[in-house]
């Protein structure tokens, strides 16, 4: 029942997405990064993305941003040495675009291309499955991107001389709120 | 080329003045020589000859407002060769790239915050072409908020980064190389201090105490200088370490010095007695908190 109704009401709240002149602006997301080691586990965490999206003619651009000091994996010494890791100095945002037809708001899941800025690199990761919830004005999509260290030319760090993981994911949480 | 057959005629009559032929045979030599320099001169063209041909392609860089866009990221790449010449634009968005051999160049200007526009542009030979470039963006970063001054990173910043990484490395490498003279130093202080300790194990006992002090303020050294990254509170367990810091830093300068007075003592034949009497608890609160301090950063990358 309670899925028959969710349909239903996507169906209905397609069109708010798919509207030919529409901005969607970030209103709370969460990015968290995931590093794994033998002895360890990190994750590191940031409140800070800002985004917006701009639809015309059934056609949406998205961009969310974030500076990449913003992530704090509860030790500062850490995140420090991270930042210089993934030359965050000289490359201070990690920023992800995506473009999405307003067909894409129809399903609870949707595959977007990314092209994400981060370290100084642009990559693209196509096809990266989100689950979309729309209610009234507002969106969520929630997913995780597979990110790899090497995608980014960046050195895994090591703990006791064994280096950290290649695979990085991004675990996504943006909740979007119609702007006008 | 010319000038290279004038150094050429001019050889020739050294060369012959020097054996001692006649003008005649200075004329046929001169004969036989240029033709061959001309056609050397036709397959291998000058260095001059091939920057005549070659040529240069500038332009501006512009955002979709019209406003220059500064430290875009021109690329420009020879269609025919795949090589690829890179510089960026100024800050009234020019940019130029010189010796350009003729040819098709695909030309991708990027810019944070602007999608990346590649442009192709046929080059003829020794033409100064033009190619201005307008950069659009669904969004940029400043769309979302973000000051120029979040956004721009800068390369001193990162050296200032890979600085205080390195330093920090080695302060932890001398920081665990100072645990061996230290422990050292505590198992030798059981023999120095005793009733029946002698002159040969407190002088053990002293030499191992100097080297852990010494290795210690090398460790500390490199944490002190290592450079501050300004905004950024100190979060997690290097707190602990660094309060522990205060308590074994002083302990470290105070050990010696309650030692040295225990050590005059000693070697005088006295008891060891007033203020000295804290060599001892000193340096075991001092190694205990160093030890603690280690152990609060152990588990990081």
């Amino acid at each position: 029942m309670n899925k028959r109704l969710l349909i239903g009401f996507l169906l209905f709240a397609a069109p708010a997405w798919a509207q030919s002149e529409s901005e969607w602006l970030l209103d709370h997301g969460t990015l968290n990064y995931h590093v794994s080691h033998p002895l360890h586990q990190v994750d590191g965490v940031s409140h800070a993305a800002r985004g917006k999206g701009s639809c015309h003619s059934g056609q949406c651009d998205f961009l969310v941003a974030a500076p990449v000091r913003s992530f704090d994996s509860g030790d500062s010494n850490r995140d420090l040495h991270m930042l210089q890791v993934v030359r965050g100095g000289q490359f201070p945002m990690v920023s992800v675009r995506t473009h999405l037809s307003a067909e894409a708001a129809k399903s609870t899941e949707i595959h977007a291309d990314l092209e994400i800025e981060f370290a100084g690199q642009t990559v693209q990761y196509k096809q990266v499955p989100f689950q979309l919830s729309i209610q009234g004005n507002e969106a969520k999509l929630t997913g995780t991107i597979p990110a790899k260290l090497t995608d980014f030319k960046i050195d895994p760090p090591s703990l006791l001389a064994i280096p950290v993981k290649n695979d990085i994911p991004v675990y996504v949480e943006l909740t979007w709120k119609r702007h006008k | 080329m010319f000038a290279a057959a004038s150094r050429a005629t001019v050889l020739i009559k050294l060369e012959s003045a020097k054996r001692g032929k006649s003008l005649p045979d200075l004329a046929r030599a001169r004969r036989a020589v240029v033709p061959v320099i001309l056609a050397l001169s036709l397959a291998f063209p000058s260095p001059a000859r091939a920057q005549a041909t070659l040529s240069a392609l500038s332009g501006t860089v512009k955002g979709p407002s019209g406003t220059v866009v500064a430290n875009a990221n021109v690329a420009v790449k020879n269609v025919a060769t795949g090589q690829t010449v890179e510089t960026h634009s100024d800050s009234s968005g020019h940019y130029s790239v010189s010796g350009l051999a003729p040819g098709d160049y695909d030309v991708s200007v990027s810019a944070a915050g602007f999608a990346t526009i590649t442009t192709r542009v046929s080059l003829a030979a020794s033409a100064n072409a033009t190619a201005d470039v307008t950069l659009d963006h669904g969004l940029s970063l400043v769309d979302l908020g973000f000051s120029p001054a979040q956004t721009q990173g800068s390369a001193a910043d990162q050296a200032r980064l890979n600085k205080r990484s390195h330093m920090l490395m080695l302060h932890q490498r001398f920081g665990l190389i100072v645990t061996v003279p230290l422990i050292a130093t505590l198992a030798t202080s059981i023999n120095a201090g005793g009733r029946h300790s002698s002159n040969t194990s407190r002088d053990l006992h002293v030499a191992l105490g100097a080297a852990t002090g010494d290795l210690y303020g090398i460790s500390a050294y490199y944490a002190i200088r290592a450079p501050k990254i300004e905004g950024t509170p100190t979060r997690g367990p290097i707190k602990a370490h660094k309060i522990l810091a205060w308590i074994h830093g002083p302990g470290m300068i105070l050990t010696p010095i309650l030692g040295a007075i225990a050590y005059d003592q000693k070697n005088n034949g006295e008891k060891v007695h007033g203020i000295a009497k804290a060599h001892g608890p000193v340096a075991i609160v001092t190694a205990a908190a160093y030890g603690a301090a280690i152990l609060s950063v152990s588990f990081k990358f």
